[in-house]
């Protein structure tokens, strides 16, 4: 069985992205702070095939000891890691508080780079070419009024995954982000729907992207079917314009 | 401990298509003697830590096979 890590798989697209793997065969490796029922549920179905790990990806210098020492282990090889994981700080720019925009930086890049290090380096322990894929979002190409440091996080993983790419294609590991645009998760339940409406307006199919969609993505990115694809950012977003 | 990391060395080195060596001298350099590339060091570096629990990267680049002695006997 092929070992994936997918973080924030409690809910929302990371559940999505959990449940449609573990049917698929693969061993997923969750990672977040709650345990959600969900969760619990796929794991009574699925016991062989997800390894639960709570932890709060704000502590980033504990990644290593805690998540892959202590609980993966040298003797198990990674084939993927999903960095979905993310947080939310919105608010104009004038009014920016460094220790929130710090705290979201942490879980929505620092932490993810530091899971891309002890991955790759599980994947040559293991001589695996492995496929990594970052969860990002439209905001960091079209621009909404407040999203600006949410979006620059993204950005961030945008430009990390093309060098990632670069840097470790020749051994056959590949880096692409997932680019969704807006869907229909507690992430976004601030929203009214006039608010919605308007985001909807400027897709092409008029629609919020649909969750089920980014996980078929991120389940073909994984496969041996897109071998030759890396260093990309995949729009899965409606269209939106 | 030297018998172990000399088949590490090789192990990297033969992983890349590169020669094995016959034995580690403490003034061998890691890239002009040994032939590393970064890439071979980041393996080398791995599997050094899933061995001897010890990561010889973690406070900078490391040159010779002393400096790997040096780390792994602290
Ligand atoms: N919703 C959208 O419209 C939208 C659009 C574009 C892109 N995205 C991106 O899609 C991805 C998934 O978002 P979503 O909508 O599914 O969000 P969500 O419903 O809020 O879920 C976020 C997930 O991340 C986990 N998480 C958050 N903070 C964490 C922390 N400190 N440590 C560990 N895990 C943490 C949460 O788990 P716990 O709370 O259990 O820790 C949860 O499982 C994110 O990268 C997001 O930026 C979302």
């Amino acid at each position: 069985m092929k070992n994936i890590i997918v973080t924030g798989a409690s809910r929302g697209v990371g559940f999505n992205i959990t449940e449609t793997l573990v049917k698929e065969y693969y061993h997923v490796i969750a990672i977040n702070r709650n345990v959600s029922d969900a969760l619990k549920d796929l794991q009574i179905k699925f016991p062989d095939s997800l390894t639960i790990i709570p932890y709060d990806l704000a502590d980033t210098e504990n990644i290593h000891s805690k998540i892959f020492k202590e609980e993966i282990t040298y003797d198990k090889s990674i084939h993927g890691l999903i960095n979905n994981a993310a947080m939310a700080y919105d608010d104009i720019i004038t009014n920016i508080n460094f220790k929130r925009l710090e705290g979201m930086y942490k879980v929505n890049v620092f932490s993810p780079m530091i899971l891309t290090k002890y991955a790759i380096r599980h994947m040559l322990l293991h001589k695996v070419a492995g496929s990594i894929i970052h969860i990002s979002s439209i905001s960091a190409h079209t621009g909404y009024k407040g999203l600006s440091m949410y979006a620059s996080t993204k950005g961030a993983l945008e430009s990390f995954s093309k060098n990632t790419a670069r840097e470790w294609g020749e051994v056959g590991i590949r880096s692409n982000c997932i680019v969704p645009g807006f869907m229909e998760t507690e992430m976004s339940s601030g929203l009214n729907s006039q608010q919605k409406d308007r985001i909807y307006k400027r897709t092409s199919l008029k629609k919020p992207t649909f969750i089920e969609s980014v996980s078929k993505t991120v389940s073909f990115l994984l496969s041996d079917d897109a071998f030759s694809i890396t260093g990309q950012n995949i729009h899965v977003d409606s269209g939106t314009i | 401990m030297e018998k172990k990391l000399l088949e590490i060395f090789n192990t990297v080195l033969t992983n890349r298509s590169k020669e094995a060596i016959k034995g580690l001298t403490p003034n061998m350099h890691l890239r002009n003697d040994i032939g590393f590339d970064s890439l071979d060091l980041a393996e080398l570096t791995v599997r050094i830590e899933a061995e001897f629990d010890i990561d010889i990267f973690e406070d900078g680049i490391i040159n010779t096979v002393n400096e790997v002695f040096d780390k792994l006997e602290r």
